[in-house]
């Protein structure tokens, strides 16, 4: 989850009328986690979806809302300039990449911070409804430093110009193998062509979703800012730009609109609307709320409500598209109620619980085993090709493995518990002895497509283990647990002593091995006793 | 602590009491027992605080070569006045008698002023001048006789100082010595009272382990006894699932980050066929165009992979049985792909438990988490707001630790979205809550190393209290 830190000075200041501790209190029914409190400043975790959160003059209009101080919609007025800044769109561009919209934001002042938390929200926006800046991603430019009209165009990647925190000319094809970044998104560019904003002095605005420009790069002194977001999905890309543009207006800005071909962007500040029923309301949050009661939580939480009949008509700005129904809309109405206003409750029950029939024999042959004297391990189900085959001598022709680990000890699904404890046994040598360990879980199989089976397995090792010691601890198993009689049929295993191993059968069926460990096996774990163990299939044998 | 005293202990008790201060040789000498007896015994005596050591160096004296002969024959002074006892006689005849004693036993007898010596003849005669008595050295070799005598024990000191000048009469030797004395508890002890066959009660027995369960199993049965106990009923499903009943199903966009490899383990090569029904994929599929506005991919959904949390063992429960009324949870391991870290496992275990009923509400679902969380102990819990893909409203618990003193955040919870119920034809809302159960066991053992729980570390497993 991201996190944004909070001056708490400057956070005052933008939400007003309410003390420190009172904001503090405030913040986690924003739904934002204190992660580090401070005296100068809190760091806070906020939700993806909710982008307008990167920075502090988001969180200061939820603040607003809930401490009662502003209610209501948030709208971001457009103001239509006389003469529209142009964007052209070239046909070139609608195969590789096909929507563009901008806005203007004029006479505002940035500092530092607000400069670095415009970058924060530009990243969440391009890894969340931007989808790592597939379906939409953002420019923000000095607007003093370009001239309309702007041409959204595709171009060759011999094409040059300076990128952004550089001083020299290079080539589209350059910036995509040698930079960081051109070779992170070079995928979403699969065209020999790449789109390119070029200005009217044909110079380069921005390469998306690549970089911008050196030219319009975006300082502490800029007054005038232009916000271009294009993309594969246009929902995405008016989303993202209603998100920058509520954004810098909360920051001070005045937004203007830009006319795409012939099409005025101040379109996609409209606001949505929906109708919400009271008693759904009242029904999941188990209240009995009146209709105005209604409409001030929704204005708390920065929407607008009004009655319509016996309903309630809701009005949405485009940035909460976090917003998709009904039920989203009661959450915000809890959240404006206040969820510590919310008495628990306990719904009346005459259900009896029960737990699930394999557990309750999971339970029981457990409890056989301790009382045989065996210590209860735990392994994980993702383990290493080096435990579960190389060690143990085991086939790996039917391996299966998982995409992409990012850790190298679990990349593969076992299809046995033994070769585990072996590795256990192998980290407890400097432990007394004997040392016997057991462990009931799940093993994988290629199957229909993978076919689970719960199996027991359990080791003996200390000096004097033998195959009739652990014949013995496996027959009282069985019979103790279940009255079920085992026999026990020469076989050979890999990981186990040629002429110590048998197959375990039980009614003629095979249901395991049992036997002394190979002392080629507990040497590759570098064990310094004899071992004995076996390994039988729970599944089909004492539950379905 | 009671006492027990083995037999030689008891005798060698008895002894000093006698007589403090012996050598071990000493009390070997008063006792039927052997020397080697006798050094285990005061060993023993001294574990037990009863006998204390004292070592010390002393010095004896024993005769030489010379002074054993004159033990027996006198020394040569003494031999020279004997052969003039009657009559002088000349030196040279007592040359012969004396042979190589001769200048010494005229120094020492002219010394001790014993003979007088006149010119004769031939040869100069020796003659006595007074009856000789014993001498301080010849005392002090009766003394020694063939003993070795501590130097302390010696009166004459100068005798010794004369003696050690002639060649061969006193060989002197320190010796280091242990001397055993009790203390003043073992000089009280009553010996009779201590019983033949006792044993030492307080000593260490050697240690053993009981075999036990894991103690992460014990927390998971636990929370699972919980949740039977508030009524809910146990239910299980694969850790392998196809991404339709993991993914799809709960509303999550096949474009969704946590989808990408980097966040779940796909299994290669697998693609489940069968996975659900012909109308389940429909309507899941017409959930997805609607909410998310894309064209939503069957062979995306086929993907198999590990069961990123127990949610999709809970809704395939809901498509398959529609209840109208339900209390069941799921327990189990799911698996993400992160780097494995003191605070990230790939596979951990989790708990979920859901309510569908007619009249069921946010409030209820607060009141099921706060009688879930007494039942664990802890009672001072709040709620915050919080965001989950699949719940609205969603909430998540704080729960105050007492050993940490702070607010910890334990299970999320919410209600069901519509648009993950409506198609499995689910229209009662259903509260659901859970989380990872690792993170509560950890708070139970004082763990701040999630791993440990997998390490199979016999100290640990072996010393940690099963009651927390």
């Amino acid at each position: 989850m991201p996190v944004v830190t909070l001056y708490l000075d400057r956070l005052q200041r933008l939400v007003g009328k309410a003390n420190k501790s009172k904001i503090l209190d405030v913040l986690p029914f924003l739904g934002l986690d204190i992660e580090e409190e401070q005296k100068d400043f809190v760091r806070v975790e906020y939700s993806p979806n909710r982008p307008d959160y990167a920075t502090d003059v988001g969180i200061a209009s939820g603040l607003q809302g809930l401490l009662g101080i502003k209610k209501g919609q948030v709208k971001v007025s457009v103001k239509k300039e006389k003469k529209k800044f142009l964007i052209k769109t070239d046909a070139s561009v609608k195969k590789i990449r096909p929507f563009i919209s901008a806005v203007i934001a004029r006479n505002g002042k940035l500092d530092d911070e607000s400069i670095r938390q415009l970058i924060a929200l530009q990243e969440d926006l391009h890894f969340g409804i931007g989808r790592r800046r597939k379906k939409a991603s953002i420019g923000i430019h000095n607007l003093d430093s370009v001239s309309s009209p702007l041409r959204y165009t595709a171009v060759s990647k011999d094409h040059e110009f300076v990128p952004l925190a550089s001083v020299q000319s290079v080539t589209v094809k350059e910036i995509l193998e040698k930079t960081a970044t051109g070779q992170e998104y070079s995928h979403l560019l699969t065209d020999s062509k790449v789109p390119m904003i070029l200005d009217a002095k044909n110079r380069t605005v921005s390469f998306p979703p690549i970089i911008n420009s050196a030219l319009t790069a975006v300082s502490t002194g800029t007054k005038n800012i232009l916000v271009e977001v294009t993309g594969m999905d246009k929902g995405a890309v008016d989303d993202s730009l209603s998100v920058v543009a509520t954004t810098l207006q909360n920051l001070g800005f005045a937004i203007s609109d830009v006319m795409i071909d012939a099409k005025s962007s101040s379109d996609t500040f409209k606001a949505r609307t929906i109708l919400l029923d009271p008693a759904l309301v009242n029904q999941i949050l188990g209240l009995d709320l009146s209709v105005p009661k209604i409409c001030d939580s929704l204005k708390k939480c920065r929407l607008d409500a009004i009655p319509r009949g016996k309903k309630i008509l809701c009005s949405i700005p485009r940035f909460r598209f976090d917003i998709l129904g009904e039920m989203d809309l009661v959450e915000e109405i809890a959240l404006g109620h206040g969820i510590e206003n919310l008495k628990p409750s306990l719904p009346p029950s005459i259900s009896v619980g029960e737990k699930n029939n394999v557990t309750k024999k999971l339970d029981q042959i457990t409890s056989v085993m301790i009382g045989l004297g065996f210590t209860e391990a735990l392994n994980s189900s993702l383990t290493s090709r080096q435990v579960l085959y190389d060690y143990t001598k085991r086939d790996p022709s039917e391996i299966i493995e998982v995409a992409e680990s990012k850790s190298l000890e679990h990349t593969v699904l076992r299809d046995s518990i033994l070769p585990g404890l072996l590795e256990n046994l192998s980290k407890n040598i400097h432990e007394s002895y004997p040392q016997k360990l057991f462990e009931t879980g799940v093993v994988f199989t290629k199957g229909h497509p993978i076919d689970e089976t719960v199996t027991l397995s359990c080791v003996s090792a200390h000096k004097d283990t033998s195959f009739t010691e652990i014949k013995s601890i496996l027959q009282s198993l069985l019979k103790t647990d279940s009255g079920i009689t085992c026999k026990t049929n020469a076989t050979t295993h890999p990981s186990f002593a040629s002429g110590r191993t048998a197959e375990v059968l039980v009614g003629g069926k095979p249901v395991g091995i049992v036997g002394e460990i190979d002392s080629q096996v507990i040497e590759n774990f570098k064990i310094r006793v004899p071992v004995s163990g076996f390994e039988i299939k729970l599944s089909g044998l004492i539950f379905d | 602590m009671s006492l027990v005293l083995h037999p030689i202990e008891k005798t060698m008790i008895k002894i000093l009491r006698e007589t403090p201060n012996l050598t071990p040789e000493e009390i070997a000498e008063r006792s039927d027992l052997s020397i080697d007896q006798i050094r285990r015994g005061i060993e023993w005596l001294r574990l037990k605080n009863l006998a204390v050591v004292i070592e010390s160096e002393k010095s004896f004296a024993s005769l030489g070569k010379n002074g054993t002969l004159s033990l027996d024959e006198g020394l040569p002074e003494r031999k020279l006045v004997q052969l003039i006892e009657n009559n002088p006689v000349s030196l040279d005849d007592l040359r012969k008698k004396l042979l190589d004693e001769i200048n010494t036993a005229i120094a020492n007898a002219k010394r001790n002023d014993w003979i007088a010596i006149q010119k004769g003849e031939s040869s100069n005669m020796v003659s006595l001048k007074q009856k000789p008595d014993q001498t301080g050295e010849e005392k002090l070799i009766a003394l020694i006789g063939k003993n070795k005598i501590p130097i302390e024990h010696i009166g004459d000191l100068s005798a010794l100082e004369s003696l050690k000048k002639r060649p061969d009469y006193i060989i002197l030797e320190t010796i280091k010595s242990k001397t055993v004395s009790l203390t003043d508890e073992a000089k009280v002890i009553d010996l009779d009272a201590i019983e033949s066959g006792a044993i030492d009660v307080a000593a260490d027995a050697p240690v053993i382990f009981a075999a036990r369960t894991h103690p992460l199993k014990d927390t998971i049965n636990e929370i699972r006894e919980t949740f039977v106990s508030l009524g809910f009923t146990e239910i299980m499903g694969d850790f392998a699932q196809p991404s339709f009943w993991n993914f799809d199903a709960l509303f999550t966009p096949q474009d969704h980050p946590a989808r990408e490899m980097q966040d779940t383990f796909y299994i290669k090569g697998n693609a489940a066929e069968k996975f659900a029904t012909p109308s389940q994929i429909r309507q899941v599929s017409d959930s997805h165009r609607r909410g998310w506005k894309y064209n939503w991919n069957v062979d995306a959904a086929k993907k198999m992979v590990l069961r990123t949390h127990t949610t999709c063992v809970t809704i395939k429960y809901l498509a398959e049985n529609k209840p109208e009324e339900a209390r069941v949870f799921s327990l189990g391991r799911v698996f993400r792909n992160e780097k494995v870290s003191y605070k990230h496992l790939v596979e951990f275990n989790q708990v979920e438990g859901i309510v569908v009923g007619k009249n069921v509400s946010l409030r209820d679902l607060m009141g099921i988490q706060k009688e879930f969380y007494k039942k664990l102990g802890l009672s001072k819990i709040k709620f915050w707001p919080t965001f989950f893909p699949y719940t609205e409203p969603s909430l998540q618990t704080m729960v105050y630790n007492d050993k940490l003193e702070k607010w910890v955040e334990l299970f999320g919870m919410g209600i069901f979205r519509p648009e993950v119920t409506r198609p499995f034809g689910i229209t009662r809302p259903v509260l659901a809550w859970g989380g990872g159960i690792e993170r509560i066991a950890m708070l139970k053992y004082g763990l701040d190393d999630v791993r440990e729980f997998y390490n199979n570390n016999l100290g640990w497993l072996r010393s940690v209290p099963k009651c927390q």
